[in-house]
């Protein structure tokens, strides 16, 4: 399992790291932190990079290091890192440029296997797609940004599951709600909802949605599926049926105390393109962390 | 759908969406092609035109990277019947593009001489701690050299003291204050209103020389230009501190510590080393070719000798000149230069002048006015979404073919093209500022709409009041 967690500032990245971490330790997977800063003009490319290396000489850190360290601090604090290494410092000096457009720094004695740091600078959308599809990681975890075209090209163009850390509160507690129904999606979802709920030690409500009255043998089999395994699991459970418009329904069932984990959608990238599709309307209305598994 | 996999649609879509500017010129391109050509454009002309459009909208988008403009551009020339090959290869290359390569070049030589810390040393001393001192030598010394060496080998030296100087402060580096706004700004805005100052200031100055020789419109010489431009620059000094310091007042007045701090660090880097030495007598030389040469040998070929100098003492690697110049720009450039050169031959310009004075006219009813909104304001606006360069190597030949003196229009057109005061985009100094991380958009459009009015009405009046004395 590879875990990508993009963090922006530390003003706003504080929960989307811990989540992130958190998510990573248990998992046992092997994680990378980025941070992607400004886009530079083509025009203005070799003067900001020459203008970078001056300023080592002044002993001053390039852009996007001091979120870099601050992410350091978290892993130290946190002891994602082991204390004898912690003593060194943040080995900024081994910030190192992997490819063009992208510098790591190589962590030593990381509690979690491959924990890694690294920098790009762009478009956020471009890089973490070129990161997710050159180092194929499984899930990507982000804040939220509020902004529809931002979810929406996040999870159309990245290839892989996409947790949106929107107004992720630390003192909540929080439940898990995974949508179930007969897609293909819905397996993924629940065996994440599984893992989620077990990093965290926290419950889930399995929702099952119909727009009328009526719930067919699949979404009923679907749902009986996901008890099962919920129960084989240790994972304390509760089954809901529910009769709505499932955007709506899932939203008002989350609140601000629930995460949200469902299946991404089936339909054709055109389709998702022009009309959009559930799990983006859910992800623009509500008001609470998302996970959409692909 | 249509046999392709979910995963080649997603590709191809993510594509369409970040290619969309491309696929418009694409699209604009074709049907204006097939639209007859209006009356008084000759054939040639409204291909070139086509160029034109296309060209802007992919610079300005930056949804392909510049190189690939640049190639564009010379295909299109080619294909679409405006010039033979060699008639483009010839176009492409002048003594504009030489002295843009040599610049860039020279940039790399001499931000690679450590000469930063001493400028560091220099500017403190005259400043001393006052924070407004500070600004306003910052300002100062920013615009004089930039007047000089070009405005992106001075930013480059110039942001490590005031990063130095902000964590001196004890301030968080990556945290935005008024002191670090104000300090970045009066760099890179000094480094603008310097590149007025001589040709050598900026490559936009030594493409409008070039047009002006080329068109057969008028000789400029370097102290030419001086005389003309150098007045403006020092009239702005104050204005840029001025109008900087009421934006973005910062609390600390005095910079003591900070200051003291500074000066330890940089005297440990000791005395002026022979090469460094050198590297400024070269400097010198350059500078003293340019005054006295050019005329005779040009600027670019100028510029080119004082790179010879650093490679041929030592000085510089060609591997570092090689990896820091930025090849994309010198193409872009020679492309767009050519295409000017196009526009004018085939008419174009000449077309999109007369077209523009009859409808402005009717607004304005006076043509020297319209001469004057053209040349200063839409070039002003311009180069704050193109790149300044760009901006008079499209918009040059146009206001040229205005009427009037060329040798005004063309000083007036360059002068405009170097209030890239709004955005980040419109000169690499704005960029390297923001890409520090401490200076958001908006912060440019907080001093930079109250300095784009003022430089303009000052531009005015020394049109009106002091250029007719040289004439």
């Amino acid at each position: 399992m590879k875990i990508l967690i993009a963090i922006s500032s530390k003003e706003y990245s504080g929960p989307t790291l811990d989540v992130g971490m958190n998510i990573a330790r248990a998992l046992k997977a092997s994680t990378t932190i980025v941070d992607v800063g400004q886009k530079i003009s083509e025009f203005s490319a070799k003067d900001v990079s020459l203008t970078n290396e001056l300023m080592e000489s002044w002993d001053l850190d390039r852009p996007g290091v001091d979120v870099l360290e601050w992410a350091y601090t978290y892993l130290a604090e946190n002891k994602f890192i082991e204390s004898q290494t912690i003593e060194a410092g943040f080995p900024k000096n081994l910030l190192v440029e992997s490819r063009s457009n992208r510098a790591e720094v190589y962590l030593k004695g990381s509690v979690i296997k491959n924990l890694n740091l690294i920098l790009r600078n762009g478009d956020i959308i471009e890089e973490l797609r070129d990161e997710v599809h050159t180092y194929n990681y499984d899930l990507t975890i982000i804040g939220g940004s509020g902004k529809r075209s931002m979810a929406h090209d996040l999870i159309q163009y990245i290839d892989s599951s996409i947790f949106i850390v929107n107004n992720f509160n630390l003192k909540q507690d929080y439940r898990i709600l995974v949508a179930v129904n007969d897609s293909s999606g819905t397996a993924k979802a629940v065996k994440y909802g599984v893992r989620v709920a077990q990093a965290f030690g926290i419950d889930v409500d399995l929702v099952t949605i119909s727009r009328d009255n009526h719930f067919g043998e699949g979404y009923k089999n679907a749902s009986a599926r996901a008890a099962k395994l919920m129960r084989r699991s240790g994972v304390a459970a509760e089954t809901l049926f529910k009769v709505g418009e499932p955007v709506n329904t899932i939203v008002e069932i989350a609140g601000n105390n629930h995460i949200i984990i469902m299946g991404a959608s089936k339909q054709s990238p055109i389709a998702k393109f022009f009309m959009g599709s559930k799990p983006l309307d859910v992800i623009e209305t509500c008001d609470c962390p998302v996970l959409i598994v692909k | 759908m249509f046999g392709f996999s979910e995963r080649s649609l997603s590709n191809l879509l993510f594509w369409v969406t970040r290619k969309k500017w491309l696929i418009l010129a694409f699209l604009l391109s074709i049907s204006f092609f097939y639209i007859p050509s209006p009356e008084g454009l000759t054939p040639e002309g409204h291909r070139t035109l086509i160029i034109v459009l296309v060209a802007l909208i992919l610079i300005i988008s930056e949804s392909i990277p510049l190189p690939a403009v640049a190639i564009l551009i010379l295909i299109m020339e080619v294909i679409l019947g405006v010039d033979t090959a060699d008639g483009v290869a010839s176009s492409f290359m002048s003594d504009a593009v030489f002295f843009i390569m040599g610049s860039l070049m020279l940039a790399v030589s001499i931000v690679y001489q450590g000469l930063d810390k001493r400028l560091a040393l220099g500017v403190i001393n005259i400043t001393g701690n006052k924070t407004w001192r500070i600004v306003l030598g910052f300002v100062t010394i920013s615009a004089l050299l930039s007047s000089f060496i070009g405005e992106h080998t001075v930013a480059a030296m110039m942001l490590p003291v005031a990063l130095a100087l902000i964590r001196n402060a004890g301030l968080e580096t990556g945290k935005a204050t008024h002191l670090s706004t104000v300090l970045l700004f009066s760099i890179a805005y000094g480094c603008a209103i310097g590149s007025i100052g001589t040709p050598s200031g900026g490559g936009r100055n030594v493409i409008m020389i070039g047009y002006l020789s080329e068109f057969g419109m008028a000789d400029l010489s370097y102290l030419t230009w001086m005389k003309f431009a150098y007045p403006m620059l020092l009239l702005e000094i104050p204005i840029v501190a001025i109008v900087l310091w009421h934006t973005f007042t910062p609390s600390q007045k005095i910079m003591d510590s900070a200051v003291r701090k500074l000066k330890v660090q940089v005297a440990k880097t000791g005395d002026l080393t022979v090469n460094q030495i050198m590297a400024i007598v070269i400097f010198l030389v350059v500078f003293l070719g340019w005054v006295f040469l050019s005329p005779y040998i040009g600027l670019g070929i100028v510029a080119l000798s004082g790179v010879f100098l650093y490679l041929s003492f030592g000085l510089i690697e060609w591997q570092e000149i090689n990896r820091n110049t930025n090849w994309g720009v010198i193409l872009l450039f020679g492309s767009a230069i050519s295409l000017g050169i196009q526009m004018k031959e085939t008419g174009a310009a000449l077309w999109v002048a007369e077209g523009t004075l009859n409808n402005l006219e009717i607004i304005f009813q006076d043509v020297a006015v319209v001469r004057w909104f053209v040349s200063v304001v839409i070039t002003g606006l311009l180069t704050n979404l193109l790149s300044n360069a760009a901006t008079v190597a499209v918009l040059g030949p146009i206001v040229l073919d205005m009427g009037g003196n060329p040798l005004i229009t063309g000083i007036m057109t360059s002068i405009a093209s170097a209030f890239s005061y709004l955005t980040i985009v419109a000169s690499p100094t704005c960029m390297i500022i923001h890409s520090t991380g401490l200076i958001t958009p908006s912060d440019y459009l907080k001093a930079g709409w109250k300095l784009f009015i003022i430089s303009v009405v000052l531009l005015l009046l020394i049109s009106i009041f002091y250029w007719p004395v040289l004439l």
